[in-house]
């Protein structure tokens, strides 16, 4: 499947236009120029307070880091099993973090410390509201920054494939004027019936909204007749990326999981140029407060999953990846001390990864230390703020120059975490 | 969008036009302009939005089996102040619901204790409660007013747990419908909207405006309201000690220490300084009774239940009831729906995915049976399409106007979610069960069968057109003299129902 241009003036007008097949996908329409102006961004949010210190272990800090953590510490790099991945002398990889360290050694990971928000909020749905609609400690804001950054770029998409949100609901963060498509599984986009109805349900609904004025205001039932046009033409476009069995390249093997299904996915929207441009996926589970683990554990197989996922996605993407950026975040990190469950409770500074062909690999931080007198209330204190992170993917890979649309009220420090993308 | 002319206060439907199906006729017909009905697309049925479906849908949350008849033998007026009058009218699947779940009765102490104990399953049943109510209640005019302040005093439960629900009984339902002024008063000092919007934190030394300023611009004046950054931050001012008692969860408790005595100015009043409480509460009376307010909330009213852009005349109208009554909702909702713009407003607004799945619940009941293992599903279905209770997060309330919800993933997700609701006789939905037999009884003809259906889910006949299409859909043929043969009805029955739930006709009320 490759990029066509989308008919104009495809309204939904009655049953006929479903008998002909729609092979043709919306081309990416540009201010100026054919080539892409941008990465694709694969945004992925850690649900829960992912615990950045296991991630990316400041072993480093030696007793400072070790006393704490009795259960939940890694094991210094080469101290055998479970031990973590040396990244520069300090900081170390999670064990089961393996699979990145290909994309690491390649230049191709970084990993940006003690990041975090300026809104203190330690309460899941606050912080994970907050991050997403980029404007700490303001509950007002109705859109989220991947919304607002599709809204100011210079280019215009008509791709109904612009920012999709993998799951069951848009994530806040793709909250707002641009459309983005939910999509929980591309086999899945489809109405839901007897298989050997679906045809018949389709064109049915079709023809019902199709005829015309349907409801009592003439506005809003043109707008419901040309959306339900469009979810319908979708429908039959994802269904034909259904239709082809996607194998990925290279031997990549996605984990069995909703975070590598998504990837996967993902995965397959990039490669079957359907005018992707933004991706959010969630990875969940990651509440650590009892039972954490360490090398072996809840937490490791949380790790192994995603480290699993990304690294399949690398693999699987490789020709692609210089034009594609992943970005993790999560809504805050967690405590330095241990609590008396063998777990961790909810803390602040946190660790961000942003893995693609853009990246200029390796470890940022500007590292507060983990002795008591330089936490933030027994937390990681934040030291840079994740719009900054996020305003240099956007700025230096994705073309977008309008960061005070996105951060309002905020002016990113940019950092030098990114190559700047060539046309 | 003046249509039929009508006096205000005047109530010309009458049991005898609605019983006499020509006065239906002929009312429907004198509508039919405004719906902006072409010839050339379909014929328009005649009597489509009959003004007894019409009321019942706005009034509540879609029809139920039996509704029509019982409307037409209370007649339009007995009807309403029935549902005025909610106190007066036995709500008993309601209260054997709140009998099996006293939880939701306790005060803060036990819910916080049962949200301790668990949290998901109480955040579940809460949510629970809210479809359960709107479904099932036969208060369904009430149910719908506690919407519209339940979103106007916006606060999301996820954190705030058995505040919420305290917030939802002491504060929405209790004032709900009474005067403006005590629902504000009951909000101000509620401990969710305390710590929702920070307040119970704002002292002398530190007031804290976010509460105050949405207090003026959503709660009561509006942006346009003739307000000043000044007057924020003397509302704020007028507000510092309204706290909590013993923290979280609390009660409301003024504490004076932290209570800023100076003189302030809000609105033009000057409040002396020395004083404590009165502060606030002098604040809160004033914008109860400010005209910005009136029309503030003659704009929420009739946006809920008249259309997303309502005629001037009717908000000045409704503006007037409220500045006379001092603020009095159940006469404002009188007035509402006596109006003439209220009458001219079938199908004029397009259902919030809430509304949609209890109008599917109540068209389908009582066939249709949701066990506990069933509430999740719905819950959950009702998050992917955006409006799983109390989870908007800014204090505005989830969007009243239609264009909000027109996106194309809400419309798979709405068509969906009926076709599986449709299919939950086969088991497609766990915990939910749906007899399509005792639903769509047969027909003789599929034509008639369509037709039956379409009238017994949609409360509507279908335009010709439409008709034609579901004819083609069971029986893959274009003739609905044709007789409906039992494996057609087998096969077609849940993608039937499905379809009509998912149609435009069900998505217009």
């Amino acid at each position: 499947m490759n990029r066509r241009e989308m008919l104009g003036g495809l309204v939904g007008g009655g049953v006929a236009w479903l008998g002909g097949a729609l092979t043709e996908l919306p081309l990416l329409v540009f201010a100026e120029g054919e080539a892409p102006p941008a990465d694709v961004l694969v945004v992925v949010f850690q649900r829960g307070g992912v615990d950045g210190l296991s991630l990316v272990a400041p072993y480093g800090e030696g007793r400072a880091y070790y006393d704490p953590r009795p259960s939940t510490a890694l094991p210094e790099p080469g101290r055998g099993r479970g031990a973590l991945h040396d990244l520069d002398g300090f900081f170390g990889l999670h064990p089961r973090l393996e699979g990145l360290m290909g994309p690491f050694q390649a230049g191709h990971l970084a990993v940006v410390h003690a990041t975090g928000s300026p809104d203190p909020s330690r309460s899941h749905f606050d912080a994970m509201e907050s991050l997403e609609r980029g404007t700490p400690g303001s509950k007002r804001t109705p859109t989220g920054w991947v919304a607002r950054h599709l809204e100011s770029t210079p280019w215009t998409n008509p791709s109904p494939f612009r920012a999709v949100g993998m799951g069951s609901f848009v994530q806040s963060a793709l909250r707002g004027p641009v459309p983005a498509m939910s999509l929980r599984s591309i086999a899945e986009f489809h109405l839901v019936g007897r298989e050997e109805q679906l045809g018949a349900l389709q064109r049915t609904l079709a023809g019902l909204y199709g005829g015309g004025v349907n409801g009592g205001d003439a506005e809003l039932s043109r707008l419901l007749a040309a959306g339900a046009g469009e979810t319908l033409r979708t429908v039959t476009a994802v269904s034909k990326l259904a239709a082809e069995a996607y194998t990925p390249a290279h031997g990549a093997q996605y984990p069995d999981s909703p975070f590598g299904w998504s990837l996967r996915e993902v995965a397959q929207l990039i490669k079957a140029d359907v005018g992707l441009e933004v991706a959010c996926v969630d990875a969940g589970g990651w509440d650590t407060h009892e039972s954490q683990g360490g090398a072996e554990g809840w937490l490791a197989e949380l790790i192994g999953d995603f480290g699993a996922g990304l690294g399949a996605f690398y693999t699987d993407l490789q020709d692609e990846m210089a034009r594609v950026v992943v970005v993790s975040m999560s809504e805050f990190g967690r405590r330095v001390q241990e609590n008396a469950s063998g777990g961790t409770d909810h803390g602040r500074g946190n660790a961000m990864l942003l893995l693609g062909g853009g990246v200029r690999g390796g470890v940022y931080a500007r590292w507060p230390g983990l002795y008591p007198d330089a936490l933030d209330e027994g937390d990681l204190a934040v030291t840079t703020d994740y719009r900054d992170v996020l305003g240099e993917v956007l700025l230096k890979r994705l073309g977008n120059r309008s960061l005070g649309r996105v951060f309002p009220g905020y002016t990113p420090s940019l950092g030098e975490i990114l190559e700047v993308r060539r046309a | 969008m003046s249509g039929v002319q009508q006096g205000p206060g005047q109530n010309t439907w009458s049991r005898r036009a609605l019983l006499q199906r020509g006065g239906a006729a002929a009312l429907g017909a004198a509508l039919l302009p405004r719906f902006g009905w072409s010839a050339a697309a379909t014929s328009p049925p005649q009597d489509a939005v009959s003004p007894a479906a019409h009321l019942l849908r706005r009034t509540g949350w879609g029809l139920r089996e039996g509704d029509l008849e019982a409307l037409t033998q209370l007649g339009v007026e007995g009807y309403l102040e029935q549902q005025l009058n909610p106190a007066t009218l036995p709500d008993p699947q309601v209260d054997a619901f709140l009998g099996r779940n006293e939880v939701l009765l306790g005060d803060e102490r036990a819910l916080h204790a049962a949200a301790e104990r668990d949290y998901g399953g109480l955040l579940e049943l809460a949510r629970w409660a809210r479809l359960y109510r709107a479904a099932y209640s036969t208060r369904g005019l009430f149910e719908r007013t506690v919407e519209v302040w339940t979103d106007h005093f916006n606060v999301p439960i996820p954190d705030l747990l058995a505040q919420k629900i305290v917030d939802d009984r002491e504060v929405v339902r209790a004032h709900a419908f009474g005067r403006f002024g005590d629902l504000l008063l009951a909000s101000a000092q509620s401990p969710a909207m305390l710590l929702y919007l920070n307040n119970a934190s704002s002292d002398k030394e530190y007031p804290n405006e976010n509460y105050a300023r949405e207090l003026l611009e959503l709660h009561t004046l509006g942006v346009d309201g003739g307000y000043t950054e000044r007057d924020v931050k003397e509302t704020a001012r007028a507000l510092t000690g309204w706290t909590l008692h013993e923290g979280f969860p609390g009660r409301f408790y003024f504490d004076a220490a932290r209570h800023d005595t100076d003189e302030k100015v809000v609105l033009g009043r000057t409040l002396a300084a020395g004083r404590g409480i009165e502060d606030g509460l002098e604040v809160l009376d004033l914008l109860a009774h400010h005209p910005a307010t009136a029309r503030r909330v003659a704009l929420k009213l009739a946006r809920a239940f008249v259309s997303d852009d309502p005629p001037e005349a009717l908000l000045s109208d409704l503006a007037g009831v409220f500045g006379r009554t001092g603020g009095d909702l159940r006469a404002v909702l009188r007035a509402l729906f006596a109006s003439s713009a209220f009458w001219a407003s079938a199908g004029l607004k397009f259902r919030r995915p809430l509304e949609h799945l209890v109008a599917s619940l109540r068209a389908l009941a009582p066939a249709l049976t949701v066990h506990r293992a069933g509430r999740p599903h719905l819950i959950w279905a009702l998050e992917g399409l955006g409006q799983a209770p109390y989870s908007w997060f800014p204090p505005d309330g989830y969007p009243q106007t239609g264009e909000a919800w027109l996106s194309t993933g809400g419309l798979l997700g709405r068509w969906n979610l009926a076709l599986t609701l449709a299919h939950a006789g086969e088991g497609w939905l766990e915990g939910v069960e749906l007899d399509l037999g005792a639903l769509l009884p047969g027909a003789a003809t599929v034509g008639d069968w369509v037709e039956r259906a379409a009238r017994r889910l949609t409360g509507a006949p279908l335009a010709d057109a439409d008709h034609a299409l579901l004819v083609r859909f069971v029986s893959r043929g274009d003739d609905p003299q044709a007789p409906l043969n039992p494996e057609q009805r087998a096969e077609t029955a849940a993608g039937l129902v499905g379809l009509l739930l998912a149609s435009p006709q069900f998505a217009w009320a």
